[in-house]
């Protein structure tokens, strides 16, 4: 496969001065005080407030909706049906550009037809959000019951009702692909070893909720809109296409966003009606979603059903794979990821892993449900196929009678760069060591003596392992070996100030990453100054500069190669005039520590300040025709598909009484290149294993038969609390990526990807003697007290 | 047909040693009257029925969900917020700590946790790792794992009794 060359797909290379070091986040003082400003605390002169009658039932016809009381109602501005918002626009469209996904469209409120419990009927504008839930009471819905779909396996059978009239046979999503002789491969096997396994739906759960300001000038025809999103570009790009206003007159502003992990990287139709009701009324609008609202419909996630098949030869290997992924897709395709991007991706994108097998199959299907639409979350389709992946690489070392850590040793690619089966390109990492690594961190074989010295005494250990590579840092050139035909880009503006200080405008926003940080360390050893000398603004408009989103473990690498690529003619410009204030050729400076120092002679030096100030004011230091521009504006994408990689251990303890699983320790080893901010790296790496956990052991929404949500409050939807996590070991390896001038490869992620495999097979090693097996998270208590044979019906 | 609440009380607390007066109507809650009526948005509300502990602010020193309770309750009482915490224009030993320990990425959990924990270290100023996630166990936090904001909490405690 061959790469189209760019110049936005290189930086310049520098040496590391502030990458590297736990840099304290300049984000914490002001947050830390109570400063921080979330959609939430913004105020409007003249605002209105906004909330959304939504359907209680599943499946109904929508007969029809009678407002007239809500509108009578003192201090209500608007109240507008399906009816009403049609007239300005029909809907939403959703898909994935990849094979076999059929698109649909959402209405901004349900016109003929209910599709699933929290969609949208009705929006109220009031005085105030009280009012305005008042005035939701006022309205009288009629409606004429529909079967509910709410089994995927079932709503793909001939003659099931359909979930959504758009999607024939409820099929959101389907197709497939095969790499060489896959049947063949699986009829010589002299071992095959077929599970399936269900990852349960889950709710990203922010601590902030989504929430919408806007406000429409009649005036200037401008619209200001406040949303709490991870890319801000892509709204702007809908609200201009579906509303139908010039780009130039809409700002999409981003404040302070209290956690993202993927549910804010869409589309919501919220995004479309306030400014709709905005300029209806002249008025600012705001919504601000409760918690019971981004339980039911802000983007539910991962629930998929996993089926995977290994061909082993006599000698353990495995020759061949087939994997199908049913995603249960929720009503409708939520824009841009869709019903799709969760199988498509367990399937398709690296469905082998880090093992040796490149002769595969598999398939990809998304089933219409009456449940709200799926999205994006944390490890989007690579930790459900991580996770089928790694507990049937477990079910089939001791299906052979090895340990898991030799059973991947033997399997997995030794020699890098590796092209996989489809012919996607790995160049670096540190698949083997990994392995090697985790074995030694926990001590396997002291392990199985503690482990039969517990079991004597009546306590039940277990170890669980899973091994992971993770695309990181979306770029087109990743979109493309995957077959997605998306074009990513961002920019950065680096300007430096005549006192030689920065600014550093990116398009990624943050939701709590420490980008503001990271970027700093970044540009900060590009521009040779501290990184407290570096002020990043981090896509609070999208005034300036553009962005792909935060999305997809891209901050990393995006802010390298972005920042890297704006800081290098700024960084020619310094060294050009340094090398005129002290006489000297410009190769012979080096920019660091906020100096430009004559290698080699540490007292010839002239301060970076003093260098800038001379950029700016004193042209009898310039070079012949120079620019004195101290400001640029570049596009990064990266080249090639990056990878991270690495290995996790769970050490749990099954108490067979109680069926309770404690996470007693997870072992970690994780490499992303190179540690740009190991304070903040192993933040990532810890909050997402917890995320990895809550999956594994406490999380999942939950439709009864009706298609209801029976788990709409955080006393029903339970997230992991400070007295179940585990204790942390965290190990890196840093295999530097040859396409970031700093090495850094992405990792947001791979924590939440690799957890519950590890998790999952922890607790079947350590319920093995019972004869018992798990497939299937969440592991409640109840899963583990039947599967062991302490509650039966 | 409901009925709409019409009722209007005169609610009067010292909020972070400010008297803030203000009639609101008697359905509105402690956490909303913080934010909008004192103008202090660092009480955040996080799912509004006392489970994630975002909007945790001290009534006469006692921890208490904002969210749970009428503003027309705590009338002529004194409230502590986030906002009130620093020394002066500097962050408190707890709040350094945080700094130091990494211990927020996003910051919307964070603001009632540093209550919990104030109140928790001038209850006992030497709690142990045990205490600290008991009372952080109240709490729901996305980001971090909680690991980072033990440290930070044990860090603190480590500094000294008084907590400026």
């Amino acid at each position: 496969m061959t790469w189209q060359t760019s110049s936005h797909r290189s930086t310049p290379m520098v040496a590391a001065r502030s990458v590297g070091r736990s840099v304290l986040r300049s984000e914490d003082p002001r947050l830390l005080s109570g400063g921080g400003r979330y959609l939430a605390d913004l105020s409007l002169p003249r605002e209105l407030h906004a909330a959304l009658l939504r359907s209680n039932e599943a499946h109904s016809r929508l007969l029809a909706v009678d407002v007239s009381e809500a509108q009578a109602l003192p201090g209500v501005h608007l109240v507008w049906t399906g009816a009403d918002v049609a007239t300005f626009c029909q809907g939403i469209e959703g898909a994935l550009a990849v094979d076999g996904c059929i698109a649909t469209v959402m209405p901004l409120l349900a016109r003929d037809t209910l599709h699933y419990v929290g969609e949208p009927i009705a929006l109220v504008v009031a005085d105030s959000r009280a009012i305005a839930e008042d005035a939701m009471e006022l309205i009288s819905v009629t409606t004429e019951p529909l079967p509910p779909v709410t089994d995927p396996n079932a709503a793909l059978e001939a003659g099931s009702p359909l979930a959504n009239e758009q999607l024939a046979g409820n099929v959101g999503l389907r197709g497939g692909a095969s790499f060489g002789p896959v049947d063949e491969c699986f009829a010589v096997a002299h071992r095959v070893v077929e599970e399936t396994y269900h990852t349960g739906r889950l709710s990203p759960t922010p601590m902030e909720t989504r929430g919408v300001i806007a406000s429409y000038d009649w005036a200037s025809q401008e619209l200001k809109l406040w949303t709490s999103t991870q890319m801000p570009h892509l709204i702007r790009y809908f609200v201009t296409a579906y509303l139908g206003i010039q780009e130039n007159l809409v700002e999409v502003l981003t404040p302070d966003t209290g956690g993202g992990f993927g549910q804010k990287a869409h589309l919501f139709v919220e995004e479309l009606l306030m400014p709709l009701a905005s300029r209806e009324l002249n008025r600012p609008v705001k919504w601000v979603e409760d918690r019971r609202e981004n339980l039911m419909v802000a983007g539910q996630a991962h629930e998929q059903f996993i089926t995977i098949a290994l061909a082993l030869d006599s000698d353990n290997h495995i020759t061949a794979m087939r994997t199908r992924a049913l995603g249960d897709g929720g009503a409708f395709h939520q824009p841009p990821w869709s019903m799709a991007v969760e199988p498509w991706c367990a399937a398709a994108v690296t469905p082998q892993g880090v093992y040796n097998v490149k002769t595969l199959e598999y398939t990809y299907e998304a089933a219409a449900t009456n449940k709200a639409p799926v999205g994006a979350y944390r490890g989007v389709g690579y930790m459900a196929g991580t996770y089928a992946r790694e507990a049937i690489i477990d079910e089939a070392a001791r299906a052979v009678g090895m340990s898991p850590f030799d059973f991947r040793r033997l399997n997995v690619v030794k020699q890098l760069p590796w092209v996989n089966g489809q012919g996607v390109t790995y160049d670096e990492g540190s698949w083997l060591e990994s392995i090697d690594r985790l074995e030694q961190m926990v001590g396997y074989e002291e392990f199985r003596e503690r482990q039969l010295a517990a079991r004597a005494e009546g306590r039940y250990l277990g170890l669980g392992i899973s091994v992971f590579v993770e695309s990181t840092g979306e770029s087109t050139a990743m979109g493309k070996a995957h077959g997605l035909p998306d074009v990513y880009h961002d920019t950065a503006t680096v300007r430096m100030d005549p006192n030689g200080t920065v600014t550093v405008t990116l398009g990624l926003t943050t939701q709590g990453q420490g980008n503001r940080t990271t970027a700093a360390q970044v540009a900060a050893d590009m521009m040779g100054v501290r990184p407290e000398d570096v002020t990043v603004i981090a896509g609070d408009s999208t005034r300036h500069t553009y962005g792909s989103g935060t999305v997809a473990s891209r901050g990393a690498i995006i802010a390298a190669g972005a920042i890297g690529r704006a800081a290098g003619p700024l960084r020619d410009k310094l060294l050009a005039v340094a090398a005129n204030m002290l006489e000297i050729s410009t190769d012979d400076i080096e920019l660091a520590d906020g100096r430009a120092s004559v290698r080699g002679d540490s007292e010839a030096s002239v301060s970076i300040a003093d260098v800038a100030t001379s950029v700016y004011f004193d042209d009898s230091v310039w070079p012949e025709g120079f620019d004195p521009g101290l400001e640029a504006t570049f596009a990064y994408d990266a080249g090639r598909p990056m990878f991270s990689n690495g290995a996790q251990a769970a050490l749990v303890e099954v108490d067979p009484f109680t069926g309770f699983v404690t996470v007693d320790t997870m072992y970690v080893i994780e490499d992303c290149g190179t540690v740009i901010n190991p304070g903040i790296v192993d933040g990532q790496i810890r909050g997402g294993a917890v995320q990895g956990i809550g999956a594994a052991l406490f999380e999942q929404l939950l439709y009864d038969d009706a298609g209801q949500l029976t788990t709409t409050t955080l006393m029903d939807y339970h997230l992991p609390t400070a007295d179940v996590i585990p204790v942390f070991k965290i190990e890196h390896l840093q295999t530097p990526s040859s396409h970031t001038w700093n090495g850094a490869k992405g990792m947001g992620e791979s924590a939440m990807i690799a957890a519950p495999a590890a998790v999952l097979n922890a607790v079947n090693d350590a319920i093995a003697p019972f004869g018992a097996i798990l497939r299937d998270i969440p592991i409640t208590p109840e899963d583990v007290l039947r599967a062991i044979g302490q509650v039966t019906d | 047909m409901i009925a709409m609440p019409s009722h209007t009380a005169t609610v009067a607390m010292e909020v972070n040693d400010t008297t803030v007066a203000a009639a609101v109507e008697t359905r509105t809650s402690l956490a909303e009257f913080l934010r909008v009526q004192a103008g202090l948005t660092g009480t955040k509300l996080g799912c509004e029925h006392g489970v994630c502990g975002a909007c945790t602010v001290l009534v006469d020193d006692e921890p208490t969900r904002g969210c749970l309770v009428f503003a027309a309750q705590v009338d002529g009482k004194k409230v502590r917020t986030v906002e009130g915490l620093a020394d002066g224009r500097a962050l408190n030993r707890l709040q350094q700590a945080f700094h130091e320990n990494f211990g927020l990425q996003c910051g919307f959990c964070t603001g009632g946790i540093l209550m919990s924990m104030t109140s928790l270290m001038e209850k006992e100023p030497n709690p142990s790792r045990e205490q600290i996630v008991e009372w952080l166990s109240g709490h729901l936090c996305r980001c971090t794992g909680y690991e980072t904001i033990i440290n930070a909490v044990l860090a603190a405690v480590a500094g000294g009794e008084d907590l400026r």
